[in-house]
């Protein structure tokens, strides 16, 4: 599958002249674009606003917006002055909120990737400028906004009009050896593939052979999940980025991956040809730089739909997970969808009860969604396993307490029968037993090997054993038994 | 023909609604936090609002994800006659991307009327999809991907998923993902990079409370009030049922059932079994039916083995072999229970004279042992040949084994055997036998 599609522009090119300043006048739509540079920059450096005086300004509609010590905060806040109540149970607003914070809605401009995005610019200019030809790796976890940029990126075309671009995700290609072919296709010179030359080497040629025609347009290559072309000899993505190394090369290459030390790893030649490619490490999101984001996606909207305390939660809990920005936006959507229900749900009964003042995505509902996202379903399910497959489950857990890791079936079933015995229950027969182990296996509690004999497969627990204990916790048996 | 005939119709309307997952659920999805409205609200702003969502359905097998789906697919096709698609995929028979690429396409091609061709390559295929998806999008029609076996597709590469998940990060299309597995971790088997694109959602089958069984037993089994039945019948039928579930040795019975295996699936198979044998002159289900559905249910074939076929001297034999067991003799062979039986027909206990008994070794003790139960009167002794065709009797039934498969040199009365049966069955299944010597059962317990 190619990259994916480019992201619908228009309607968000009004957030560029929607932002507000730092004195909190309201909206006005003269506000050019040297203005935001300002604003950015000074919440980048957090001038702590003072708080006090904006109190009496804000607007009677905007009820208990408690006092954020956070300066940066407080700055969104004042555009909120103007803003009209939220009604979740009109169709058109939730579903323009639920719109703003989808995944595949993508700003018009990248926020706090300033920094990343103004490298790869000078890198792409400076090569143009030399005409030289040039590499740049990409590297950062996933969710972090590489991808994000490529498409900015595109955007960016008409500042720089004589690139020719090539975006490839080098998922899709059927062999590792197309990515040739595929930037081979972009580039038409009129000329017909030559015999039974490889695509790879029609390129070798292009590069190291002079231009008869005079347009040379400088090439840009964007390879998206460059670590699909690694292969085992390596040959793919080293003939693609010496293709950056050859005289009359004029292509630039930029890479994106996971892996921060694909270059040093995979591609040790380069090195000593002194060619290494530029690395540009997009590092996990921060806690501010989530919120700034969230709330740059809310801005347009004219009401308020989110607590900022809110938000500022479901930033710190994400960043400390992972940093990932789908993430985050996922688990708003999921406290949008609570607070739907809620609301829809008490429709049903009487719908003259007048809609309560200032009702918004509070933290009740986004301490719901993060529990929904985060909780992992093992501590659920063993809690409504039938009686026998806990017991099963219990042995299971005090069998791997020491260093032994795994056990056969036989000796699993004995600890079963004496934790039945124990309790007088009369314990289930071997098949039986036999078919409880496969159950679980299916379920990934335990793991069971292959063996010919049903006695001799060996048993290892895939769940963790505080899992278990926490699980079985209410039942006075299993604790008593885990002990 | 009168009575017979509502009798069977009764039979046949009752399987029937149980091997129909539509019906057996339906009474389930009525609750507002149950699981189909949760899935079905997620589906549904999918297709209205046309915001693309991906969600996992977790459980163990049999408790109806799958027929929940179809629930939800089914009601939503109604709702929205013109707007949905279904794809299905399996795991197990798709989990190759260029297979399950083609299926895809094919399925497409299925739905809106094109020709499909099988000399299609790769990258044809996907190019095709995402064509069509950008047209469904265009005209908001969503398509609905079904991976069943999710867990399978994330064992190779996982270029189907992250094209998949990719694919439905974009504005101009418009998809739902909705993956089942029975595996609780099926998400963290999947790369960082498409469980980034995953949105996490998951759907959890728990088996049914006690109140939902038996809102479910009523619901399977009660005969509607229709005209095709003679009322009395109807009435007749339905009261028997409400005696039958509302009686305590009935809730017990479920119970011990329940405690083995409590999956929607295996109730069903329970309830299907005991009206089978329903009675089809009364026409009336009775406790019975579901006793014996019961003890079918919970099968122990080794005790069934001990129970009816084993001859006493059979029983001897497996006597002496969990005795020599539990003196920690992991491996003997016929020669040592023999001697065993030996010891047991002359009541012999102590250590002493078990090892005056070891010392005079050979073949020939045979002699000797049978002066003494002449003179001791047990009427279960029998030669030598005869004990091992017992044997081999119960070697054939695998109550017994070799317990090594080498050493075929070595005379069947020397190889090592053991037991394939555990000391609870034994217990169990001696003491439903016929007529099983009471000296016997006490010699195991000791």
């Amino acid at each position: 599958m190619p990259t994916i599609a480019g992201p619908s522009l228009s309607p968000h090119k009004r957030i560029v002249a929607a932002r507000s300043e730092n004195t909190g006048c309201p909206r006005s739509a003269e506000d050019i674009t040297p203005r935001k540079r300002k604003l950015r920059s000074d919440s980048a450096a957090a001038v702590p606003t003072p708080i006090k005086w904006k109190s009496p300004r804000r607007c009677a509609l905007m009820a208990e917006v408690e006092e954020e010590p956070n300066g940066m905060l407080e700055t969104q806040f004042d555009c909120l002055d103007g803003k009209s109540k939220w009604n979740p149970r009109d169709d058109d607003q939730m579903k323009a909120v639920k719109e703003a914070l989808h995944v595949s809605t993508a700003p018009s401009t990248v926020v706090c990737r300033e920094d990343e995005q103004r490298r790869a610019l000078e890198f792409v200019k400076g090569c143009m400028e030399q005409n030289k030809a040039g590499s740049l790796y990409i590297c950062g976890c996933p969710g972090t906004g590489k991808s994000l940029l490529m498409f900015v990126y595109e955007f960016f075309q008409e500042g720089l009009p004589c690139l020719e671009t090539v975006s490839v995700n080098c998922m899709s290609l059927t062999k590792t050896t197309d990515i040739f072919s595929k930037v081979l296709g972009e580039n038409e010179t009129g000329k017909k593939a030559i015999g039974s030359s490889t695509p790879l080497e029609q390129l070798q040629i292009l590069f190291s052979q002079k231009q008869q025609s005079s347009s040379s347009k400088m090439m840009l290559i964007i390879a998206d999940e460059m670590d699909y072309l690694i292969t085992r000899d390596r040959r793919v993505l080293h003939e693609l980025f010496m293709l950056t190394t050859l005289p009359l090369s004029r292509c630039i290459l930029i890479g994106v991956a996971n892996a921060i030390d694909l270059a040093d790893r995979f591609l040790p030649k380069l090195k000593s040809l002194n060619c290494k490619p530029l690395v540009v490490t997009f590092r996990a999101y921060s806690m501010q730089q989530i919120v700034r984001i969230l709330q740059e996606r809310l801005v347009e909207l004219p009401y308020v739909a989110f607590q900022p305390k809110a938000l500022e939660l479901c930033a710190r809990k994400v960043s400390a997970a992972s940093g990932d920005m789908r993430k985050v936006l996922s688990v708003c959507r999921s406290a949008l969808e609570i607070l739907e229900t809620e609301v829809k749900g008490s429709t049903d009964e009487e719908p003259q009860i007048p809609v309560p003042e200032d009702q918004m995505v509070k933290m009740d509902h986004m301490v719901a969604a993060l529990a929904k996202t985060f909780k992992s379903p093992v501590v659920d399910t063993i809690q409504s396993l039938p009686q026998h497959q806990q017991i099963i489950v219990c042995s299971a857990a005090k069998a791997f307490r020491g260093s032994k890791k795994d056990r056969t079936t036989a000796e699993l079933n004995n600890l079963y029968m004496e934790i039945c015995k124990s309790s007088m229950i009369t314990p289930a027969g071997i098949t039986e037993f036999t078919n409880m182990c496969t159950v679980l296996n299916d379920q990934g509690i335990l793991k069971l090997s292959q063996a010919r004999n049903d006695k001799l497969k060996r048993v290892s627990l895939r769940v963790d054993e505080a899992d278990i204990t926490f699980a079985l916790k209410e039942i006075r048996f299993f604790r008593n038994c885990l002990l | 023909m009168g009575k017979e005939n509502p009798a069977e119709k009764a039979l046949n309307l009752i399987r029937g609604r149980l091997c129909d997952p539509t019906f057996v659920f339906r009474p389930l999805s009525g609750p507002p936090d149950s699981n189909y409205s949760k899935l079905k609200f997620i589906v549904s702003t999918s297709i209205t609002e046309g915001c693309n969502n991906s969600i996992l359905l977790l459980g163990p097998r049999g408790s109806g994800k799958a027929a929940v789906l179809d629930l939800v697919v089914g009601d939503l096709m109604e709702e929205y006659p013109d707007s949905v698609t279904l794809i299905r995929l399996n795991g197990l028979l798709h989990s190759e991307d260029n297979c399950a690429f083609k299926e895809i396409a094919r399925q497409l091609c299925v739905e809106h009327h094109l020709l499909f061709s099988k000399m299609a390559s790769f990258d044809e295929n996907s190019q095709f999809i995402i064509a069509m998806l950008r047209e469904c999008g265009l005209a908001h029609k969503t398509i609905i991907f079904v991976l069943d076996e999710f867990d399978m597709f994330a064992q190779a590469s996982q270029r189907l998923l992250y094209s998949l998940l990719d694919a439905m990060q974009s504005v101009t299309s418009q998809a739902v993902v909705v993956g089942i597995s029975s595996r609780l971790d099926a998400d963290q088997l999947l790369e960082k990079r498409v469980r980034s694109r995953f949105s996490h959602r998951k759907i959890l089958f728990l088996p049914p409370s006690r109140e939902e069984i038996d809102s479910l037993l009523e619901h399977l089994l009660s005969l509607p009030a229709d005209s095709s039945f003679p009322s009395g019948y109807v009435t007749q039928f339905n009261e028997k049922i409400k005696n039958i579930t509302s009686d305590t040795r009935f809730k017990d019975m479920l119970k011990t059932f329940l405690n083995a295996n409590s999956t929607v699936n295996s109730l069903l198979k329970f309830i299907f079994r005991a009206v089978s044998s329903m009675n089809l002159e009364s026409g009336l289900l009775s406790l019975e039916n579901f006793k014996t559905a019961f003890s079918s249910m919970l099968r122990q074939p080794k005790l069934e083995a001990v129970r009816a076929d084993c001859s006493i001297l059979e029983l001897y034999l497996l006597v002496c072999m969990r005795r020599l067991e539990v003196k920690e003799q992991s491996s003997y062979n016929f020669i040592s229970v023999m001697k065993g039986n030996l010891l047991i027909e002359f009541g012999l206990r102590n250590d002493e004279s078990c090892a005056t008994m070891k010392n005079n070794l050979g073949f020939y003790v045979f002699t000797e042992y049978k002066t003494i139960h002449d003179s001791f009167q047990t009427s279960d002794f029998y030669a030598q040949n005869v004990c091992l065709r017992a044997f081999e009797h119960l070697r054939e039934r695998e109550v017994i084994c070799y317990a090594e498969n080498r050493g075929q040199s070595q005379a069947g009365e020397y190889r090592p055997m053991k037991l394939l049966i555990s000391a609870s069955e034994l217990h169990q299944g001696m003491r439903s036998h016929a007529c099983c010597p009471a000296i016997l059962l006490k010699l195991l317990d000791h």
